[in-house]
């Protein structure tokens, strides 16, 4: 199979000479005669209800074109990709959730007026108690910041019969772990342009995802699908931070009441404060072996706090729950994942989508198992490890391409190269 | 506040012009003179997207004034290379896959471009502490070192005359 | 004191969405002087997966990767991909680019069997040219049939007119009103995971790691300083070996900056970290040497054996370095991100 002729090649990259020119088009570099800019009006509160929004002061200041809030949007005024749980623009009446909700968007005819406008645009909100611990937030008298409660989903694994095979282990290592919330930090701030020609909303944007965001415009909008062309600009990196619409909708609105082209720009304190983060976990694992180190048993709790709004929330904790006792075969297993609201920054998809983090906490256990045992930690993981023909946890048989033991032996001798390594 | 003229050296061509006093350099080139090759990733000085040569020197245009350019010899993406002729470094960053999404690679560029014109060798160390003011979130920075290293192996960056 | 200690990690991360049906679609034209129009919604945010796509579909057509371009994310004109994200594109618009190269190929292959009197599984596809499989991987049936063919048509069996050039063949084609134009689109084989057992096949395919990072821990600061890492990945088949290192290097950093430095502190719902000097990210200086070493276990189902690296690339490293920190100090911490003070507190408990 050594003789492909551009497979495993490493030809030059398509877009290399652009980007090291210069002259490749990421959104905020694109430009149209006429183009006015626009800007977020966002909730200084974590949790509350909406009063009312007073735009008055903000139209009549010279400069400004247009100001939106929840009840100029035509359609269904929300978003999100698994649960459409995020308003565009807050509506009175409506519920904030998080610091950082969008409330109402200016258009002016440059960024300074349109952020002047923003600060006269007058906000009452109905304050309401605030959680922002998961585990605080799982409790009945927690603050709701849904109506069906915080919990947003269960994720259960169960494979054979933990409790037996634990009683049968001659090693067991239980251990809490936690992480951390953390940032995608793609050096480039989200960006787009809109702009209508003719009866077509085009939308040039940094995106991961351009038919999401498409659908999402359409929705909105209240316009059909065909209508709507999203086109993704050069994109500086996203790592799952721009799965989710950030200016998406924003501009289509504005590009629509204006019929002029219009941009955004975050700053980059905007795109910290706003975007996804990663989950941050609190982990609870047991794994127990029999003599030998074999693994007879697996045990875990997960708690992922996924903020304000569900975002990728569901699916991260799925897979977390999947994946959380690592690359090895264990017959019996018992996993409980939580997806749980907050009044916290919204976390979603990130680089490995809640593997990082349970991938630190089965390899920590990893390691005090081969300590407890007197074994090396190659050794504890090549007994375990998955090979052709073993059983995940979700019951499902591996049939080809399970190169966990040879990444094993590969890493060790690329190791030994370098390092004192005597395992 | 009244405007100022300015002169200054672009990328080799004279330029003069009228500014507002509290224009930013980085604004100048990208919204007045559409240069959109120097790019912004935070506008406080963190991260060197916006890095451009001020007489040789990088410097992040996102905290330069506009009216800070009077006098001086400036360079940006843009004079780096062309289509016809990349700069040497330009080409080492394509053949060692030092571009993923590109956003720092301008910034890059000219950093390393100060490193090169002033020391020619430098040692792997030199060039990953000069650089360590440009943030890039996709490499790591190996091959972007391994670019840099390469061209200073060959000779340096300086000018291909 | 400095010490050093070594850790070792691995995971397991499966190519596509959990247990959801998650398809891509991709169209290709072979156009008139046998250049190639790749339509692929798969979004490339400098991972390279425009490149890998380019690749895969001209391997498959003969072409060489110069005579390939791709309109890539454009809802206007290119199909529904899907988001760029779980590892998915290589693996899965990789099949849909690898597919739709098919349907195109066989317009133009059925015109080179026709042409050199072979039959259509016969035809390879390289070097722009379309030519009879040659004989030492042929059957003795085929050669003879072939001979037939050919004397059928008039042509001198087993000698001339082995091969036929793309563009000529394509020519062949437009003559009889035929365009080579092909669709594919693929969704990895999977079913949905029981509500109660979380039982089924949530992916079609696993991507592997492991990785063996070396640390230097200061006694006196609790310092964690990364020395190297090594950096083992099975990707079934790389694609573009040189943008595998690239995003395993990348990731290593993501990584380094997940075990030590990088923490989103929120106060009362308000990120008090919005900027780039309260929310560190790992500089030059930071990231160590990286060996990348690349395992290719072909999968059955992925565009030329291949799987996905992305997100593979960072899951390990933090679990690496905190096992590495131990290894040194015998300091487990169970909590990220590894700051000195974490440590040095450890460090003194243990007296
Ligand atoms: S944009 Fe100037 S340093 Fe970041
Ligand atoms: S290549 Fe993306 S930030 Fe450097």
């Amino acid at each position: 199979m050594s003789d492909y002729k551009v497979i495993g090649h490493s030809v030059q990259k398509l877009d290399a000479v652009e980007k090291v020119l210069g002259v490749a088009k990421y959104a905020a570099d694109i430009q149209f005669p006429g183009m006015i800019y626009g800007k977020t009006l966002r909730s200084k509160v974590a949790h509350g209800v909406l009063l009312s929004v007073d735009t008055g002061k903000a139209k009549a200041l010279p400069g400004v074109v247009s100001v939106l809030t929840g009840d100029d949007i035509p359609g269904s005024n929300s978003s999100g990709i698994i649960i459409k749980d995020e308003p565009v623009l807050v509506k009175n009446g409506q519920k904030i959730r998080k610091i950082g909700d969008p409330i109402a968007l200016v258009a002016a005819e440059t960024e300074e007026i349109a952020e002047q406008a923003l600060r006269l645009i007058e906000v009452k909100v109905d304050e309401l108690p605030a959680v922002f611990d998961p585990v605080a937030a799982m409790k009945d008298d927690a603050p709701k910041i849904y109506e069906k409660g915080n919990v947003l989903a269960v994720r259960k694994i169960r494979r054979g019969d933990v409790e037996k095979a634990f009683a049968e282990c001659a090693v067991i290592v239980e251990q809490d772990y936690q992480t951390q919330m953390a940032e995608h930090a793609y050096i480039e701030p989200e960006a787009g342009v809109a702009k209508l020609d003719g009866d077509i909303v085009t939308v040039w944007v940094c995106t991961q995802n351009p038919h999401y965001d498409a659908k999402e415009i359409a929705r909105n909008l209240n316009i059909g699908l065909n209508r709507v062309r999203v086109i993704q600009a050069t994109t500086g990196g996203g790592f799952g931070g721009k799965l989710d619409v950030s200016v998406q909708v924003h501009l289509g609105l504005l590009a629509v009441a204006t019929r002029r082209p219009v941009k955004m720009i975050y700053s980059r304190h905007e795109s910290i404060a706003n975007s996804v983060k990663r989950h941050p976990f609190i982990m609870k694992l047991k794994s127990g072996s029999d003599a030998n180190g074999k693994l007879l048993a697996f045990e875990a709790s997960i708690i992922g706090d996924t903020g304000a709004y569900a975002s990728y929330g569901p699916g991260t904790l799925t897979r977390s729950a999947v994946h959380v006792m690592g690359p090895y075969e264990v017959p019996n297993v018992k996993v409980d994942a939580y997806t749980v609201y907050t009044n916290n920054p919204q976390a979603g998809a990130m680089r490995g989508f809640g593997v990082p983090q349970v991938a630190f906490a089965h390899e920590s256990q990893m390691d005090i198992l081969a300590e407890k045992l007197g074994v090396s930690p190659l050794k504890i993981r090549l007994i375990n490890a998955l090979r052709p023909g073993s059983f995940t946890g979700t019951g499902t048989e591996l049939k080809d391409s399970v190169g966990i033991v040879e990444t094993l032996e590969a890493a060790t001798a690329g190791a030994k190269k370098t390092m004192e390594l005597n395992w | 506040m009244s405007k100022r003229m300015i002169k200054f050296v672009l990328n080799g061509k004279p330029i003069e012009l009228e500014v507002e006093p509290e224009l930013l350099f980085v604004d100048l080139l990208r919204e007045r003179l559409g240069l959109t090759g120097t790019k912004v990733g935070c506008g406080e000085g963190d991260c060197g997207a916006c890095t451009v040569l001020v007489d040789g020197k990088n410097v992040n245009s996102c905290l330069m004034l506009a009216v800070k350019a009077d006098g001086h010899d400036i360079v940006t993406v843009e004079g780096l290379g062309d289509y016809d002729k990349l700069h040497p470094l330009q080409e080492a960053f394509i053949a060692e896959g030092a571009v993923q999404c590109g956003f720092c690679t301008p910034g890059m560029l000219l950093s390393a471009k100060s490193l090169l014109d002033v020391n020619p060798h430098p040692k792997r160390e030199e060039i990953s502490r000069h650089i360590s003011g440009n943030l890039c979130r996709c490499t790591g920075y190996t091959k972007i070192v391994n670019a840099i290293e390469k061209v200073a192996c060959q000779g340096g960056g300086e000018d291909r005359e | 004191m400095k010490k050093r200690g070594i850790g070792m990690a691995s995971m397991w991360y499966g190519i596509g969405n959990t247990g959801l049906p998650n398809p891509a679609g991709a169209y290709v034209d072979l156009l008139d002087d046998g250049t190639v129009l790749v339509l692929t919604g798969c979004a490339d945010i400098g991972q390279g997966s425009t490149t890998a796509l380019a690749q895969i579909a001209a391997e498959e057509l003969g072409v060489k990767i110069g005579d390939v371009r791709v309109v890539s994310a454009d809802t206007g004109v290119t199909p529904d991909a899907g988001a760029s994200s779980a590892s998915r594109q290589t693996y899965i618009s990789g099949n849909a680019v690898r597919m739709a190269a098919q349907q195109a190929k066989s317009v133009i292959v059925e015109a080179a069997a026709e042409a050199l009197g072979v039959g259509v599984a016969d035809i390879v596809a390289a070097d722009r040219m379309l030519t009879v499989r040659t004989q030492s991987d042929k059957s003795k049936d085929l050669v003879d049939c072939q001979a037939e063919c050919q004397i059928a048509l008039g042509l001198t069996p087993g000698t001339d007119a082995k091969s036929i050039s793309i563009v000529d063949c394509i020519a062949k084609c437009r003559a009889k009103g035929k365009l080579s134009l092909g669709h594919g689109w693929f969704n990895p084989d999977t079913t949905g995971l029981d509500m109660e057992t979380g039982q089924g096949r949530p992916y079609a395919t696993y991507a592997y790691a492991t990785q063996v990072v070396e640390v230097e821990v200061d006694t006196e600061t609790g310092v964690v300083d990364v020395i190297q890492i090594v950096a083992a990945h099975d990707v079934g088949k790389a694609i573009h070996p040189q943008n595998v290192e690239g995003q395993i290097e990348g990731g290593c950093a993501i990584g380094l900056g997940y075990a030590l430095m990088e923490e989103v502190q929120v106060k009362q719902g308000n990120v008090a970290t919005a900027n780039f000097t309260t929310y560190v990210l790992p500089t030059s200086l930071d990231v160590p040497p990286i060996q990348s070493i690349i395992v290719e276990d072909p999968a059955v189902t992925g565009p030329f054996g291949a799987k996905g690296v992305g997100e593979p690339a960072l899951i390990p490293t933090a679990a690496a370095i905190a096992n590495a920190v131990y290894n040194a100090v015998g300091v487990r911490i169970t909590d990220l991100p590894i700051t000195a003070d974490k440590v040095l507190a450890k460090l003194q408990l243990q007296g």
